[in-house]
């Protein structure tokens, strides 16, 4: 009996195995939390519990644990981190920065919070991203203008944003109304990187300083260049969100209503968890994430991909482009796909067209040059997975006996070489013949 | 009476008998160790036999004394260009034919491709093929690279007996025995059709020397048939090199000259004729050559020519039905300057307006030595393109040297048509001999005929002296009964002996330079020719050390790599990365887009990031550097640096030569120029190369090659990574890393 | 001088006439080829001068049939006329297989280039 039921729950597991991270199925199942303190379980709790619900495995653990990894004989553990813990020297067990950068680089999400007692490991590990934090350590972002109305702080370091990017796959279709409270650290992304994005930007009267002591030089980061929230999608499509407000995700701003100084609009619940939410849903791969899969190409009339094209032929290409919707894959539907038949430039670029259901085609005629060339559909949009997809075809040039002929032009020459032959016949039988 | 005469005859035979009795016994001797006398050959017979005999030996030899390599390395392919010819024949072999013709080759030129097909010369690929398909028919299963290695020297025996007939043609039957010998094993030639060099030179100096004979036997005959015979071993020559613009220059100049000098005649007409008609027509067949023979410049001689020709013997003609010379006259001025008119508004109008092309600059380099300095670096960098130095022309000709004058002065005492022709072959041979060291091979046939002339008109005036002794004799004792011409007699007789003696020493002196130079020959065949490019040798401690670093690292891109990776290397090593390493290459030794070069030149001459980008653009996944100095190898891509500056800087102005230089001078130390310590080439070259002791007593990183200790040895690499070095260090691969993620 | 260059041209003119008659019927034969030879290549350079050379090929292989066969003609010609000394030991039909298989080749290599 009792053997009975450890089959049937041993059975009974198998589903949920088969249920992790695949590339069939992108979302990410196991979530690693590394906290400074397990009060932070309860004090973040309405964001974890939402995490929850989505049907992810939570697993907390403290930062120092000294039997933290992060994989185990190769594998991965966890599908994606969450660091909360800002003030953490050195990880415990076997944990360190390289480690945390190879977990994103073989294609794992990362969501980091700091705050003003972040460390220089924190801080590393957002360099690395291409974020870069106030190097003071007592800076806080703080704003005269745009902070929030409260009765408790009033050093204007709790602050309201509402500067959001324009991007429905990012945030969500459904408009953030009421503002976002921050506090905690000012970033600002580095210039040198071309992946990075500001989620969440300051208002341009932020700046960064320490709160308690008087500006002596005015500060380095200021103004709208302070982002508060910004997101890495790496070439891989691994998702880093980066921000210097652990504070954000608290329990107590995300129920606490708003009012901005100066703004007669009160709103009774802050916008924050909705932000988190979605921002945590887009960072997961619930939302934006693109697949392309049968890339084919084959000449008009024929089926099969052959091995090498001839130049002037007519070609047909089609591939087809899904996305995840959080449970399943659903036909991407746009109008801005393109190929291009590149050889060091590309020759030809066409805008593909799509029947709806997933599939995007085009025909084109190869052009009239011979080389190595390549299918390159390189599709990169705002908060998308990017898709960079290409295949090598060569193209030949025109066999000996694939040129045109019989050519009317020629006529005469044709005419004159057979009649040169004729003469030459006559020729000999009455030379021969003549006495 | 009678008993008394049968004792005086029985005394006169007894008499006679001892006389004769010892003859007997030397004869007797000589009938048991001369077969000849025994088998009573007539003298046309025993020449015959020895004739055939000593081809048959020189045949033989050509073939053998080309083996060298083959004995001690193995039968392997040498240097860069063959590899390439192998490549293209195992296709052929492969795929038939029509493939061949056709093809378009993704893997060479990424990505501009080479259609293979249209840009080769096919002669030695065909004949090759042809060769291994006899031998299969036959039962012989042999690999194809075996033939491969094994058809330039049998090519050079062949070269032989046409050298022979050529000889015959133009003197006699003992020219072309020597010519035959002296071809067999002459430096010159060997250079460039040893076992394992299997480039078309092996093949086009057969079919050049071929096209000659025939066509000098035609002018000789003036029969249709050889001319046409000549028309195909034009064919088979432009099949086989591009220095057949030799052939197809120097054959009208021969007829202008012959023209000029009043020597032509009616077979002179057929013959050159015949060959230019049909031989033009032939050559159009090879892609490669194309329109070539009335579009280009270089062509436009023999067109020029044959024209002449026509308008000449018309003349001739015309003066022939005319009996008055006088109205003959007028009609020639008329003809003669309507013709000469029309020519030169032909030859103008298609030059200005570009429809005649100009002389392309490998042909124009030849008659103005400073042009490729100055414009094209790509063809001053070949270092078979430099001018001759005295050394080579003693090097690869020794004796012949002073022989060939020798010759041309006995070529001048009996002008004909064929002499005429041989002389004019060897200067001009031998003036582009002296303007390319590569081209003392087309000089070699020419010189060993003229000096083969020399020798056999000398040693046969030599034998002839020795052989005369017996007959003077016999005048002299006949003159000597009529005592006026006493004193004659006494000179006479006093100066034979001194003039025998002489013409023997003479003779032994001839015989000691020969073997002289056939000792010469076969020390520098075995020291300086014979040496596989691929796989290099040293003398060690403990006998000679082989390293292989060529091939290891080949074999090591094609196990290692994915079968669609992209090597980026100088163009140097091209053709046997891919022959070899089957992998596709940026720039081979084709150097057809010199735009493709430069480009790889600029990314080895640039800093690492800049170099990235124009990897990135490319393609490339791995880089292979060649580097000599840890076994002191010279011929290393450190050495061939400044040909990458400047091949590179004379399409991207970006790349300046001084910036690489000190003082003018070009140094891999400390006081090196800064741009030169962190360009691609000097950190992939020296990459963990500061760390290593070469040599014993000298500090660590101590190039052994340039004899200096490298000045930056502390190398970084950011965007690639080492792959593969090799046992020696010759050869260096390394991996382009992708873009960085989250960057 | 115009007059006596035309007189020139006139007695040059019935001279050559009348040297030219009394050549052997064979030869003028073969004469009457090698005109009509030159003549069909006049043709066609004529026309390739209005049309244009597109198929370079075949306005090649076309004049190049024309001018071969009328050179290998006069060569005929040449080996088999009896006033050339230095042909006397030829037989006229050694000449005529070597024309014949000289211009068996010509056509072929015509043929195969014609396109």
């Amino acid at each position: 009996m009792v053997k009975l039921c450890v089959l049937i729950a041993a059975v009974s597991l198998l589903p949920i195995l088969c249920l992790s991270f695949s590339p069939e199925n992108p979302t990410d199942r196991r979530v690693l939390v590394l906290l400074d303190d397990l009060s932070l379980k309860s004090s973040h709790s309405i964001f974890f519990n939402s995490i929850k619900s989505r049907g992810f495995d939570v697993d907390f653990k403290l930062a120092d644990d000294p039997k933290l990894s992060l994989q185990r004989y190769g594998q991965y553990l966890y599908d994606a981190l969450i660091l909360f813990s800002p003030s953490i020297d050195r990880f415990g067990g076997s944990l360190d920065l390289a480690g945390v950068l190879d977990f994103v680089d073989s294609g794992h999400d990362l969501i980091l919070a700091a705050d003003e007692s972040a460390s220089d490991l924190i801080r590393n590990i957002a360099t690395e991203c291409g974020v870069d934090f106030d190097e003071d350590s007592s800076a806080i972002v703080i704003d005269h203008k745009s902070y929030a109305v409260s009765e408790t702080e009033g050093d204007h370091t709790l602050i309201v944003s509402g500067d959001f990017i324009q991007s429905d796959v990012i945030l969500g279709s459904t408009k953030v109304e009421a503002p976002v409270l921050y506090k905690g650290i000012a970033h600002s992304v580095n210039a040198a990187n071309s992946l990075v994005l500001k989620v969440l930007s300051a208002s341009p009267s932020a700046y960064s300083a320490n709160p308690s002591s008087k500006l002596s030089n005015p500060p380095l980061h200021s103004g709208s260049a302070i982002s508060l929230v910004s997101v890495v999608q790496a070439r891989n499509n691994a998702r880093i969100t980066i921000t210097g407000s652990l504070d954000m995700f608290s329990n107590r701003l995300l129920r606490s209503g708003v009012q901005k100084a100066g703004d007669s609009n009160k709103y009774s619940k802050s916008g924050n968890e909705q932000f988190v939410t979605e921002l945590s849903r887009w960072v997961f791969h619930e939302r934006g994430h693109l697949k392309a899969v049968n890339l084919r190409h084959h000449k008009v009339g024929e089926t099969d991909e052959p091995a090498i094209y001839r130049i002037n032929d007519d070609l047909e290409f089609s591939v087809e482009i899904y996305e995840w919707s959080g449970k399943s894959w659903e036909p991407y539907v746009a109008n801005d796909v393109q190929v291009q038949f590149y050889m060091m430039s590309p020759y030809v670029l066409k805008t593909l067209s799509t029947d709806q259901k997933g599939l995007y085609h085009t025909s084109f005629k190869v052009p009239d040059v011979y080389g190595v060339f390549q299918f390159k559909v390189e599709y990169q949009r705002l908060g998308y997975t990017g898709l960079s997809l290409s295949k090598q075809i060569p193209v030949r040039p025109f066999r000996h006996n694939e040129y045109e002929r019989f050519i009317p032009t020629a006529f005469p020459y044709y005419g004159a070489s057979f009649t040169t032959m004729a003469g030459f016949f006559i020729f000999s039988i009455v030379y021969l013949y003549n006495k | 009476m009678v008993g008394k005469t049968e004792p005086v005859n029985g005394s006169v035979k007894q008499a006679a008998m001892p006389s004769s009795s010892s003859n007997p016994s030397r004869s007797d001797l000589l009938t048991s160790t001369f077969s000849l006398k025994s088998l009573k050959l007539k003298t046309k017979q025993q020449e015959l036999l020895i004739r055939v005999s000593i081809l048959c030996l020189v045949y033989i030899l050509a073939f053998i004394t080309r083996l060298f390599s083959v004995l001690r390395y193995e039968s392997m392919i040498h240097e860069f260009d063959p590899y390439f010819n192998y490549r293209t024949t195992l296709f052929l072999t492969q795929k038939g034919f029509y493939e061949f013709w056709n093809w378009f080759d993704s893997e060479s030129w990424y990505p501009l491709g080479r259609i293979i097909g249209g840009t080769l010369y096919p002669g030695l690929m065909v004949t090759a093929a042809l060769i291994y398909w006899t031998l299969r028919l036959l039962r012989f299963a042999v690999h194809i690279r075996e033939v491969c290695v094994l058809t330039a020297p049998f090519f050079a025996s062949n070269t032989t007996l046409v050298a022979y007939f050529f000889g015959k043609e133009i003197w006699d039957s003992g020219a072309g025995l020597v010519a035959a010998a002296l071809i067999a094993i002459c430096p010159g030639y060997i250079s460039r059709s040893v076992a394992g060099s299997y480039d078309n030179e092996g093949v086009a100096i057969f079919a050049l020397l071929l096209t000659f004979y025939l066509f000098v036997k035609a002018v000789n005959t003036g029969s249709l048939a050889w001319a046409l015979a000549s028309a195909f071993g034009y064919f088979y020559m432009v099949s086989a090199w591009g220095g057949y613009v030799f052939i197809i220059n120097l054959i009208p100049l021969y007829v202008l000259v012959l023209l000029i000098t009043g020597r032509y005649s009616m077979r002179l007409y057929v013959a050159y004729n015949c060959m230019y008609v049909l031989g033009m027509l032939l050559a159009m067949q090879i892609r490669f050559v194309g329109f070539q023979h009335v579009q280009s410049g270089e062509h436009m001689a023999a067109m020029g020519v044959f024209f002449l020709m026509q308008v000449f013997y018309f003349l001739d003609w015309v003066k022939y039905m005319l009996s008055d010379t006088k109205m003959f006259q007028d009609f020639l001025r008329i003809t003669v300057t309507c013709a000469v008119v029309a020519g030169a508004i032909a030859l103008g109008v298609g030059t200005a307006s570009g429809y005649i092309s100009p002389w392309t600059g490998r042909f124009y380099s030849l008659l103005d030595p400073t042009y490729a300095k100055d414009h094209i670096p790509i063809i001053a960098s070949v270092s078979e393109h430099q001018p001759t130095a005295w050394s080579s022309f003693m090097f690869d000709f020794h004796i012949l040297l002073f022989l060939f004058p020798a010759g041309l002065y006995f070529c001048f005492k009996r002008l004909s048509d064929a002499t005429i022709f041989i002389v004019m072959y060897g200067l001009t041979s031998m003036y582009f001999a002296g303007v390319m060291v590569r081209l003392i091979l087309v000089a070699t046939p020419a010189v060993c005929l003229i000096s083969a002339i020399a020798v056999s008109a000398t040693i046969k005036n030599l034998t002839s002296l020795i052989r005369t002794k017996s007959k003077t004799a016999l005048t002299t004792s006949t003159k000597g009964s009529s005592g006026s011409k006493a004193s004659s007699k006494a000179s006479l007789d006093q100066s034979q002996p001194f003039q025998k003696n002489g013409a023997i020493a003479l003779l032994f002196g001839a015989f000691y330079l020969l073997s002289r130079y056939v000792s010469h020959c076969t020390w520098v065949t075995s020291e300086a020719y014979s040496s596989p490019s691929i796989v290099l040798a040293a003398r060690g401690a403990h006998g000679r050390v082989i390293f292989d670093d060529y091939r290891e690292a080949y074999f090591w891109l094609r196990q290692n790599t994915p079968p669609d990776a992209k090597v980026m290397s100088w163009w140097d090593y091209g053709y046997q990365i891919t022959a070899m390493g089957n992998r596709t290459v940026i720039v081979d030794n084709n150097t057809w887009n010199n735009t493709h070069i430069a480009t790889v030149g600029r990314a080895m001459s640039s800093y690492e990031d800049e170099a990235y980008e124009i990897m990135r653009s490319l393609d490339v996944d791995y880089v292979l550097v060649v580097f000599g100095g840890v076994t002191g190898y010279s011929s290393d891509d450190i050495n061939k640096f400044l040909w990458m500056v400047r091949i590179g800087g004379g399409v991207f102005p970006v790349i300046k030569e001084p910036d690489y230089l000190v003082n003018g001078e070009y140094r891999v130390d400390k006081g090196a120029a800064p741009k030169m310590l962190n360009c691609l080439m000097y950190k992939l070259s020296y990459y963990r190369f500061g760390e290593l002791v070469t040599e014993y007593g000298k500090p660590s990183g101590y190039d052994r090659a340039r004899g200096v200790e490298i000045g930056n040895k502390d190398i970084k690499l950011e965007y690639l990574e080492e792959a593969f070095t090799t046992s020696n260090w010759i050869v260096r691969i390394y991996k382009v890393k992708p873009p960085k993620n989250r960057w | 001088m115009a007059r006596s260059t035309s007189k020139d041209a006139q007695a040059l003119f019935h001279s050559l006439r009348s040297a030219y008659v009394a050549t052997p019927s064979s030869l003028k034969i073969i004469d009457l080829y090698v005109g009509f030879a030159v003549f069909t290549a006049i043709i066609q350079v004529v026309y390739m001068a209005f049309v244009g050379s597109f198929p370079f090929n075949s306005f090649l292989s076309g004049v190049l049939s024309c001018v071969g066969t009328a050179v290998l003609a006069v060569c005929l010609r040449i080996q088999v006329n009896k006033e050339n000394k230095e042909f006397k030991d030829l037989p006229p039909e050694r000449a005529f297989a070597d024309f014949v298989l000289c211009n068996l080749v010509l056509h072929l290599v015509i043929m195969n280039f014609l396109g």
